[in-house]
């Protein structure tokens, strides 16, 4: 897991100087220079955000629409903001409960509705196989790259949504975002030591339900080394 | 971790790896044994691996130009904070009558009001219909309640039953219905053939 590193120490700086700088803008009724200065923070931690969303909504539409609300809602709130959080951590808690409340919104009304059975297939596939062919030409992989690539993609994000709500939020978190268990904690509102817990029965389990990947993840180290040598 | 793991003579297991990757911990099983630590550097691959994926996977659903309309969307949003909502007029005539404030609309009401208001004061204070019609029926009246008079026949005693029904059976009929009558059976017949 990643600790806090210079680099992050002064990016962290950095947003509680804008965070700070928008705060007193907006005291002073200064409104178009304030959002000038929290568009620098929008641009900042803006795909991180969108990462995060779409690891919980698993849905790129609601994802750049939890993000949009949880920064309309933080420069809101920026007046309750406390400097000795950072900034990240408290857009962060932000943006997660958002994506609590879609997800319980969502499972209230799918309540209701005929299941959709196709609808997550066409999530994960229909849309990322309907332009395969422009990202192979980007991403310059062959199309059987490309393809092997995103079928791993899914199977990933298939084992991880048979994880408990909150083993998949602190993997998330710590693993794709690189938190460590006191960020985590932070974010999360669960103790540091449950998050460690949760963390490990989260890899535990991925484990089990990645078996086959394993085998290909060492295969893969060997030939490196064999390269190497 | 087992005791046999600790001496060196077993290998670790993944619950062990995970364990280890989680707290960041270094194992001395690990320094002894190359096997393991090969299976650790796999299992540390993997975890990585599975992590870009995950981040790739939204990478590739949150494209540049979404973030740029997405940034936007945020910027607009924010702009429209300071501003209360505006709000669309609606077109005047009609609003005018849905409202009720329209003049033409306030005035016929009024009136209306009004006229009934004094059609009733007056029907109150003046008994103008009764007036009227003693005015005009009272030469007239006199005139033609003589004539009729003399048409309408003497009110006799009020007749027994029989003699009323003999009365309605013997009135004269429309000529038109007179087939279907002859069709059909009736009383007096069946009061005439029991009487006889």
């Amino acid at each position: 897991m990643a600790g806090s590193s210079p680099a992050l120490v002064a990016a962290r700086e950095a947003d509680a100087v804008a965070a700070s700088a928008v705060k007193a803008l907006q005291a002073a009724g200064e409104q178009a220079e304030a959002r000038d200065r929290y568009a620098e923070l929008v641009a900042r931690h803006q795909r991180r955000a969108g990462r995060i969303a779409y690891h919980y909504v698993r849905d790129a539409a609601e994802a750049d629409e939890a993000v949009q609300d949880a920064f309309v809602k933080a420069y809101q709130h920026l007046a309750t903001f406390r400097e000795e959080l950072p900034f990240d951590v408290w857009f962060t808690r932000i943006l997660i409960n958002g994506c609590l409340d879609r997800i319980k919104a969502r499972t209230r009304r799918e309540r209701w509705l005929v299941p959709m059975s196709a609808r997550g297939a066409a999530g994960d596939g229909t849309t990322a196989e309907r332009d395969v062919t422009e990202r192979v030409a980007a991403g310059g992989l062959s199309p059987e790259q490309t393809l092997l690539g995103r079928e791993r993609r899914r199977e990933i994000a298939a084992a991880l949504s048979r994880l408990p709500e909150r083993q998949r939020s602190v993997f998330v978190l710590s693993h794709v975002e690189g938190r460590t268990s006191k960020e985590v904690s932070a974010l999360t509102g669960l103790n540091e030591s449950t998050v460690r817990v949760h963390l490990f029965r989260a890899i535990r389990k991925l484990r089990a339900l990645l078996a086959h990947d394993i085998a290909g993840a060492q295969g893969e180290l060997k030939g490196r080394r064999r390269v190497t040598s | 971790m087992s005791l046999l793991e600790r001496l060196g003579q077993g290998h670790l297991s993944d619950a062990t790896f995970a364990r280890l990757w989680t707290d960041g911990a270094a194992d001395p099983h690990l320094e002894i044994c190359a096997t393991c630590r090969e299976r650790f550097a796999a299992f540390s691959l993997w975890l990585g691996g599975v992590g870009d994926a995950m981040r790739d996977e939204a990478d590739e659903a949150l494209t540049p130009d979404r973030l740029a309309a997405q940034q936007a969307q945020i910027a607009r949003r924010l702009e429209t904070l300071d501003r209360p909502a505006r709000v669309i007029v609606f077109p005047k005539a009609a609003r005018a009558v849905i409202s009720g404030h329209s003049h033409v609309r306030r005035w016929v009401t009024v009136a209306a009001a009004a006229s009934l208001i004094a059609g009733f004061g007056l029907g109150q204070v003046v008994p103008l219909r009764t007036a009227l019609r003693k005015q005009q029926a009272a030469p007239l009246t006199k005139q033609i309640t003589v004539e009729r008079a003399k048409e309408i026949p003497p009110a006799s005693t009020p007749l027994n039953d029989e003699e009323l029904l003999s009365n309605a059976f013997a009135r004269s009929h429309v000529s038109t219905l007179s087939a279907l009558d002859d069709m059909t059976p009736h009383a007096r017949d069946t009061v005439l053939r029991r009487r006889k």
